[in-house]
């Protein structure tokens, strides 16, 4: 917001209006503070009270019984296993994005690609479309090709989603990149492959890193295909957490949701300035 | 500036390109387009492969008011939506909000899953916000009514996911908007309010039009929120009854005539899509 509007906000009107108008203005201000936060942490902090909550009877306001003791036991039980699957499948499906879209994000940006309208096409199929119709029919193939219920079926049905949310925000890094800069390299005898690694990708990291940290969260947070599948013999952290509220395991399921959270919270709070508006809107639409 | 376009390239060009590519395309081929057309097929197929159009008619009779439902509930959560947005939109562009347009970004981050089950917590008739309804003193925490497992908890769960990447894609919009036009607009003593429905979303339509068609899009898929947050019997969601046929009734043709029906109420998004693919 421009300065001059600043001032015009908030010293014309006020000075003209006498003081009952700034306590007004306050008051509104306060009130739609208060109104945001209950609406976006009121649900978010149910979960942190219900996952303390060892007993909790109507209608008490807060837990009868506090306690950690659902956090025990979930870190004991099969929980920890689905963390670690659900990790260690988001780590792998990262990578291979990484490594499978970045050379064709670029290609794409810089239009050196043949039918570029149709590939494009193609990867805009899954983001127009709704994912369980489509995915129940790889569910069928992939019973054909024996890979339902194997960590290969898990990290492909995975990557699915994955590379066409990658690819549409690297392609967006990579458009943002003055084109005169290579030009220039190329100039002074840098060869393409050359430049691509000491000019261009130099410039595209941070947008890289922070399209690679959403490709991961894209991953950890997939629930559709890893229901489809990787259950019952792979289960992943939303698929736990959606058995355990099925059994209403309220705590149990607090827990998951938890943890499932966290990843996401911090990597809002540690890549503020990396995270462009262009990026995250691919995201949202996941 | 020396421009390299599609026909300028060589043929080693064009084999590096097509090699680079190729990896992508195949697992999204293999794995969405092809499983997307099967789709379609087996939609207009019986279960003794004759083609036909059963499949719909029973789609219809059994999930049309489901289908319906669904419909209603995204246009619900949409007008929902787009009027918070609007409203957190225009404050944040008029005015100064430290903070806000950080909290409204949380829900971006947050898994789908998450947001079905902390709703079912919160909204449950015994649930966290019933509890501190209850505290204030005011209400009889016996009759407070339950809005889990209703149709308002899912328009909440879809609401509340959408905020981020709405209030995204509705400030990028408005902060595209000329400060001039809006100092003149204030100076003839237009409130905040005034500001946002008679200038910045009439400004905007276009933007606020796409920002609708996406979200609804994915409202529309969306099967973790209704999946976690179920419903009471009557009508559910369209994906709960697409699941339902796959799973427990093995009956693809159906599954596969609602799957189409959704790409039907989907196509805006798609249209939307297409166009700006083939201007570029």
């Amino acid at each position: 917001m421009s300065k001059p509007l600043e001032v015009a906000l908030l010293s014309a009107p006020m000075s003209e209006r006498g003081p009952w108008f700034s306590t007004l203005r306050l008051t509104r201000r306060f009130a739609i503070y208060a109104i945001s936060i209950f609406m976006i942490f009121g649900p978010l902090s149910s979960l942190l009270l219900w996952s303390v909550a060892e007993k909790w009877f109507w209608p008490n306001p807060f837990p009868t019984q506090w306690g950690f003791k659902y956090w025990q036991q979930a870190f004991e039980g099969k929980m920890l296993s689905s963390l670690g699957l659900s990790f260690g499948i988001a780590i792998v499906v990262s990578i291979i994005c990484l490594v499978i879209t970045v050379p064709l994000a670029y290609v794409i940006a810089r239009n050196r690609i043949p039918l570029k309208h149709i590939v494009l096409l193609i990867f805009l199929l899954p983001q127009a479309f709704p994912q369980l119709p489509v995915f129940s029919n790889v569910m069928v193939l992939m019973y054909r090709w024996d890979l339902v219920g194997t960590l290969t079926g898990l990290i492909l049905i995975h990557l699915v989603g994955a590379l066409v949310f990658s690819l549409w925000t690297l392609v967006s890094v990579f458009q943002s990149i003055a084109e005169p800069l290579e030009e220039a390299s190329y100039m002074l005898g840098g060869s393409r492959i050359y430049t691509f690694f000491h000019v261009v990708l130099p410039i595209a990291l941070p947008g890289i890193i922070a399209s690679t940290l959403l490709v991961f969260l894209y991953s950890l947070d997939e629930f559709t295909g890893s229901l489809l599948i990787g259950a019952p013999y792979h289960i992943t952290m939303p698929v736990f957490m959606y058995n355990a509220a099925g059994g209403y395991e309220m705590q149990v399921a607090s827990v998951t949701s938890v943890l499932l959270m966290i990843p996401g919270i911090l990597l809002l709070f540690l890549l503020q300035k990396y995270m462009r508006s262009e990026y995250l809107a691919a995201f949202g639409r996941v | 500036m020396r421009r390299i376009n599609a026909f300028s390239l060589t043929l080693k060009q064009q084999l590096a390109g097509a090699a680079i590519a190729a990896p992508a395309l195949a697992i999204v081929t293999l794995l969405f387009v092809y499983p997307f057309l099967r789709s379609l097929q087996s939609s207009f197929r019986s279960q003794e492969g004759v083609w036909t159009l059963d499949n719909y008619s029973e789609a219809l009779s059994i999930y049309g008011g489901d289908y319906l439902y669904t419909l209603w509930i995204c246009g619900v959560s949409l007008v929902a939506l787009i009027i918070i947005t609007a409203i957190i939109g225009g404050l944040l562009r008029l005015g100064v909000y430290p903070l806000l347009e950080f909290i409204f970004k949380i829900p971006l981050f947050v898994p789908f899953v998450v947001v079905g089950h902390a709703m079912r917590v919160f909204l449950a008739p015994h649930g966290t916000l019933n509890s501190a309804l209850s505290i204030t003193g005011m209400f009889n925490p016996d009759i407070l009514p339950s809005f889990a497992f209703s149709s308002l908890g899912l328009v909440a769960a879809l609401v509340w996911k959408n905020l981020g990447i709405g209030l995204l894609l509705m400030l990028g919009a408005f902060r595209s908007v000329n400060e001039s036009m809006l100092e003149a607009a204030r100076g003839m003593g237009a409130g905040k309010m005034k500001l946002i429905w008679h200038f910045l979303v009439p400004m905007n339509k276009g933007s606020v039009g796409v920002m609708a068609v996406l979200t609804f899009t994915s409202m529309l898929g969306s099967f973790s929120i209704p999946a976690m947050i179920g419903n009471a019997g009557g009508s559910q969601m369209i994906m709960m009854d697409l699941y339902h046929q796959i799973v427990y009734q093995q009956n693809y043709g159906v599954a596969n005539a609602i799957g189409v029906l959704t790409y039907i109420a989907s196509l805006g998004a798609a249209i939307y899509y297409l166009k700006g693919v083939t201007k570029k």
